[in-house]
């Protein structure tokens, strides 16, 4: 399990988390819905390790991870697709999974996975040595999950995957997230397009100005309730 | 123009593309800096000059062929270069932008200092290499000194494009100056790229710096300004991060400071390169190889 709590994080004076808690299950999918500026990304990057939370913790399997170098927390486990996939462009496409794999040091084990992710996102396969900068959006994302699926992560991080694609490519996106999921990665997924989120989600958190307003599980209340509540904001804590 | 001067030209301009190759050097230098860092380091040059006259230190204690004089330059400019990177960037607020310049311009000055005074700022002669063997090739002879400092900086700069392109640490390096935080999420840690960077930078500019002293057979501390104006002007030319840019644009500049200097005279010779500078800000500011614009 990966539990969360109280984590407080700032950009100089304005706190961005104001005292976040939750927890997402071993091998279910996790979803964070909410406004723009509620700090969903960064929570992400708190919990990458990129920013430094001003407090609290973050627990994988019981270890703590706050305070810890991103490096440190990706060899825990945690790989996270950063918003907006910031792939590598001018290194190929197999360069970009190597790069993903860089703490590993098992050359066999490294090219197995490669192939393994050649095979899953056939796409990249066609465009290995292609650079990276010169896929399409869908690529990219696709190439960004494969890159940070490389270091081998118990729990996936996902920061808005559907931002500024095509809805057939959406689709695809979401159906690659079920089936990690289905075997059996851990996933937790920023999205603004929540009712694709909601789709494969198996529990979700709302959140509004640096606080979990809400948290349930699909089907728990009707759908346009959570939409309404994840774009218009509510004005108190429900939950 | 008679024949004979057109020989004498052409002559003067393959010297200077063969001693071009410092400037590449140089100006990989720079450029790589840059690349990971997306700073200027103003010292580079300098550290480089800096090197070459370390390593006559050492041969001044040990008693050893010409060729070592390379050897411990290299080394010095390693250790220095990691020393720039602590004195210079590792507690410096790197988000403002003049930080590190003026650190940098410090570190310049510092390192010219203490040449001056440890050598009283008399020039100091370098060992040069095969400097008896001319070859010669029809009307022209390629001097033997220079042939050497061309074929070391090929060697280096294949060496450095072997590290960059075939290695692990070349692949981090690269992901650090495309894309910094992706490469973070990747566990790649940047401030190691950066120290790694500093120190293989100043390998290469320290032989860069012993190239110089062989080729014209001194050192000087006032080298370091021109050298560091050539190193800066070659890495517009070539493009700033890119290495292919910084390679061909050190043998032009290196070339047509020849011809500048054999047409025109060595004292209107660095005119020609500033306008040439000009001529590249106003009207290519990407450089040779300037990318397509519009990526990230």
């Amino acid at each position: 399990m990966f539990e969360v709590s109280d984590i407080v994080a700032a950009y100089g004076k304005i706190e961005a988390l104001k005292g976040v808690s939750l927890k997402v299950e071993s091998g279910r999918i996790t979803c964070l819905l909410g406004p723009n500026g509620a700090g969903k990304t960064t929570l992400m990057m708190t919990i990458a390790g990129i920013l430094q939370p001003r407090r609290g913790s973050i627990r994988l399997e019981g270890a703590e991870l706050a305070g810890l170098s991103p490096a440190r927390i990706v060899s825990r486990g945690v790989a996270l697709v950063p918003e907006n996939r910031l792939v590598f462009p001018e290194m190929s496409v197999r360069e970009n999974l190597l790069a993903g794999a860089y703490q590993r040091r098992d050359r066999a084990g490294i090219d197995s996975d490669i192939e393994r992710m050649y095979a899953r996102f056939p796409r990249l396969k066609e465009r290995r040595d292609q650079m990276a900068g010169t896929l399409s959006g869908g690529e990219q994302q696709m190439l960004a999950v494969a890159r940070a699926l490389m270091s081998r992560p118990r729990l996936l991080l996902m920061d808005e995957p559907s931002l500024g694609l095509a809805p057939l490519i959406v689709a695809e996106i979401f159906d690659i997230i079920a089936e990690l999921n289905r075997d059996g990665t851990t996933i937790f997924l920023v999205e603004q397009n929540a009712h694709m989120a909601l789709k494969v989600a198996h529990q979700f958190f709302l959140m509004e100005q640096g606080r979990i307003t809400f948290s349930g599980t699909p089907g728990q209340l009707a759908e346009d309730e959570v939409i309404q509540r994840a774009y218009l904001g509510t004005r108190r804590a429900v939950g | 123009m008679d024949l004979l001067d057109l020989i004498d030209a052409v002559q003067s301009v393959a010297d200077g593309v063969l001693f071009g190759a410092t400037y590449s050097l140089l100006g990989i230098g720079f450029t790589l800096i840059f690349g990971v860092m997306h700073k200027i380091n103003l010292s580079y040059a300098a550290a480089s000059i800096g090197a070459a006259y370390a390593s006559l230190l050492v041969m001044s204690v040990v008693e050893a062929p010409a060729v070592l004089a390379f050897v411990a330059a290299a080394a010095a400019g390693g250790v220095i270069g990691g020393l720039v990177y602590l004195v210079g960037f590792r507690f410096i607020p790197l988000a403002n932008p003049l930080a590190t310049l003026m650190s940098t311009v410090g570190l310049l000055l510092l390192i010219d200092e203490i040449i001056v005074h440890a050598t009283a700022g008399v020039p100091l002669s370098y060992p040069a290499l095969f400097s008896d063997v001319i070859v010669q090739v029809g009307p022209f002879g390629l001097r033997g000194d220079l042939m050497f400092v061309f074929a070391l900086g090929c060697v280096c700069m294949t060496l450095l494009l072997l590290l960059l392109y075939r290695t692990r640490l070349g692949l981090a390096t690269r992901a650090v100056s495309q894309q910094a935080t992706a490469s973070l999420l990747c566990g790649i840690s940047t401030t190691q790229v950066n120290v790694l960077t500093f120190v293989i930078t100043g390998v290469v500019g320290g032989i860069a710096g012993a190239m110089t002293g062989a080729a014209i057979g001194m050192l000087s501390p006032l080298l370091s300004l021109p050298l560091t104006v050539k190193g800066l002007i070659v890495t517009v030319i070539g493009g700033l991060g890119s290495i292919p840019g910084a390679i061909i644009a050190g043998l032009i500049v290196g070339g047509l400071e020849n011809a500048f200097q054999f047409f025109r005279g060595v004292s209107e010779r660095d005119l020609y390169i500033m306008l040439l500078l000009f001529a590249f800000l106003v009207f290519r500011p990407g450089g040779i190889f300037a990318k397509s614009s519009g990526r990230d």
